[in-house]
């Protein structure tokens, strides 16, 4: 991660959250040198005439953690099953590992933890152990049994029905098979979705664990705080579109910024932007919203810049509704199943 | 190719391990064997040359075969594609034809104790006398011919959501069990019935099992309609799997 894409990513995000969000965001992460474990370029996937994915881009370098950060239906899933092959892009190519995405799962050097909705994503009928142990023979180098059960801390549940696990618990066996066959790459679809906060807490670690012996790990969720605590990067999604992607404190300032507006005649775009704490300036006519990440001081700044201002306002906010402004900013909706 | 040997041992054990499978696969045709054996003399000439307890036990044999391939797909495949784990075996290393496949191999599995077993209680209970040979060519010709059933059994899986599978699994075996003749002969059925019954492929499997018996030789007849039903069944079946795949719901 270099100093100038981090600026042009807090830029970015800035500017989503202030106003319409119409600028694509095309930073790529991965360093030169050292395949990318994954690579999205210009993706455009539909359902029918509802676009999940718009023009999607994003890079994943190995050994990264990255979290795709968005609402319910801003294309999170689609982006995942797209990267297992289980979906094919209408325009754009997906590359994982260096490959196509299907070849990658065939080869064993990726796993999944999906979305189940009600179901368990598990075989009824079976033990625990049955259920990994098949999973493990699945692939050609797979990980000791023994070491996978460690790794998801599911020693427990070995001797249980999987249709006698708690939903808490069916996540953490399936972490296991995600992880069975020792794979480099891992995807993980809102995987503590059914858990309670002392096993989402464990789930993390463990996952932190295994992504510190190199592996890089993609996973999708909506809470923010959890992006922000595990992952090494996240990437906003909303409406199919990265709407802002960085590591997690810079897209926390980024988002924690406050919108300062006023009137003013004749303002001088450039000497606003100088003002401290600023980061985007917005004049339409004689309003000027600034972005800053130090309201108190950019007000200072102003009243000693002697700009004639009037209608002075200070909105924004903490980090929950700088997220919302940051991924409701579009409102148009782009059909699906909107009334 | 050994990660498919796994895959289809933990599921002709995963379905021999269901008290609920076992109970409805062999309790079916075995009871009904004995129940019905005493309904007409079992020395009774039925349907051409047959005796009433040769016809009921290879009657039975297509009953069992046909339960059990359709309890093995079914609902059990329905709920299990719903519960997300057939989606999670498309992410492991295994290609993606080998799950249905599987499934139609391991029902296969599961066809043959059932088969062997109402042969048994054909023989000790109801005085069937065969050659050895006769034995084994009848048990060989009734397996294959429930081809068509495995793979029914995995297009109601494929075809119908968790909660109507049962329903329609009833109904099938009712169905294809009453009107393909396998507890009347067909040959006492009304002549509208008897027409129905030939558009059936159980009605085929049974007249392929009592043919070789009756000394008819082989029904090329009958394993020619078998072998259409496999053959259009399967292909509706790699036409659903297709079209999955192409949304993402495989």
């Amino acid at each position: 991660m270099v100093g100038l894409s981090e600026t042009h990513q807090v830029e970015g995000a800035t500017r989503a959250a202030a106003g319409p969000a119409t600028a694509r965001f095309q930073v790529r992460s991965a360093d030169a040198g050292g395949e990318p474990a994954l690579r999205f370029d210009g993706v455009v996937r539909r359902y029918g005439k509802h676009v999940a994915l718009d023009h999607l881009d994003l890079d994943v370098a190995q050994g990264e953690t990255v979290a795709l950060l968005g609402p319910n239906g801003a294309g999170k899933s689609t982006t995942i099953s797209l990267l297992l092959g289980l979906l094919r892009p209408h325009a754009g190519t997906v590359e994982v590992l260096g490959t196509s995405p299907r070849e990658a799962v065939a080869q064993g050097r990726v796993g999944a933890m999906l979305q189940t909705g009600s179901g368990s994503g598990l075989p009824s009928g079976v033990r625990v152990a049955s259920a990994l142990q098949l999973v493990r023979r699945l692939y050609r180098n797979p990980a000791p049994f023994d070491l996978t059960v460690e790794r998801a801390g599911i020693g427990a549940l070995l001797g249980r029905p999987t249709q006698r696990l708690s939903g808490g618990q069916a996540q953490q066996v399936r972490f296991a098979v995600a992880i069975a066959g020792d794979p480099e790459l891992v995807f993980l679809d809102e995987p503590t979705a059914a858990m309670d906060v002392e096993s989402r807490r464990s789930f993390w670690r463990m996952m932190r664990q295994f992504g510190e012996e190199g592996r890089t790990i993609v996973f999708a969720t909506h809470h923010l705080q959890e992006a922000d605590q595990v992952a090494d990067r996240v990437v906003v999604i909303n409406r199919g579109r990265v709407v802002a992607n960085g590591p997690g404190a810079t897209l926390k300032a980024a988002v924690a910024t406050r919108l300062v507006r006023f009137v003013a005649q004749h303002p001088d775009e450039q000497a606003l932007d100088g003002l401290e704490g600023v980061t985007d300036v917005a004049v339409r006519g004689t309003g000027v919203t600034l972005n800053s990440l130090d309201a108190d001081a950019t007000i200072r700044a102003l009243v000693h810049s002697h700009v004639a201002f009037s209608d002075l306002e200070v909105t924004g906010a903490g980090l929950e509704e700088a997220f919302v402004a940051l991924t409701e900013c579009d409102p148009a909706p782009r059909g699906g199943r909107a009334p | 190719m050994s990660g498919l040997l796994a895959f289809a041992r933990f599921e002709v054990a995963r379905l021999l391990r269901s008290w609920k499978f076992l109970a409805i696969t062999v309790g079916f045709p075995v009871i009904f064997y004995m129940l019905f054996l005493h309904d007409q003399s079992p020395g009774k000439i039925v349907d051409g040359a047959v005796t009433w307890r040769v016809y009921l036990m290879v009657s039975m044999c297509c009953f069992g075969a046909l339960v059990a391939a359709l309890n093995a797909g079914g609902s059990r495949l329905s709920m299990e594609r719903s519960s997300g784990w057939a989606r999670q075996l498309r992410v492991t290393p295994i290609p993606a034809w080998s799950y249905v496949t599987t499934k139609v191999v391991a029902s296969m599995v599961v066809v043959l104790p059932v088969l062997v077993l109402v042969e048994l209680v054909g023989m000790g209970f109801g005085g069937v006398s065969l050659s050895v040979a006769k034995w084994f060519e009848l048990t060989g010709l009734l397996w294959v011919s429930a081809i068509p059933f495995a793979i029914l059994g995995i297009f109601v899986g494929f075809m119908v959501h968790a909660e109507t599978a049962y329903p329609v699994v009833t109904g099938l075996m009712f169905v294809l069990g009453y009107f393909g003749g396998l507890f009347n002969p067909v040959s006492h059925m009304s002549p509208s019935l008897q027409t129905a019954a030939r558009i059936l492929p159980s009605f085929h499997q049974a007249s392929l099992g009592l043919g070789l018996l009756d000394h008819q030789g082989f029904g090329i007849e009958d394993a020619l309609v078998l072998v259409a039903y496999a053959a259009l069944l399967g292909l509706a079946v790699i036409w659903k799997h297709r079209v999955e795949e192409s949304r993402g719901l495989a």
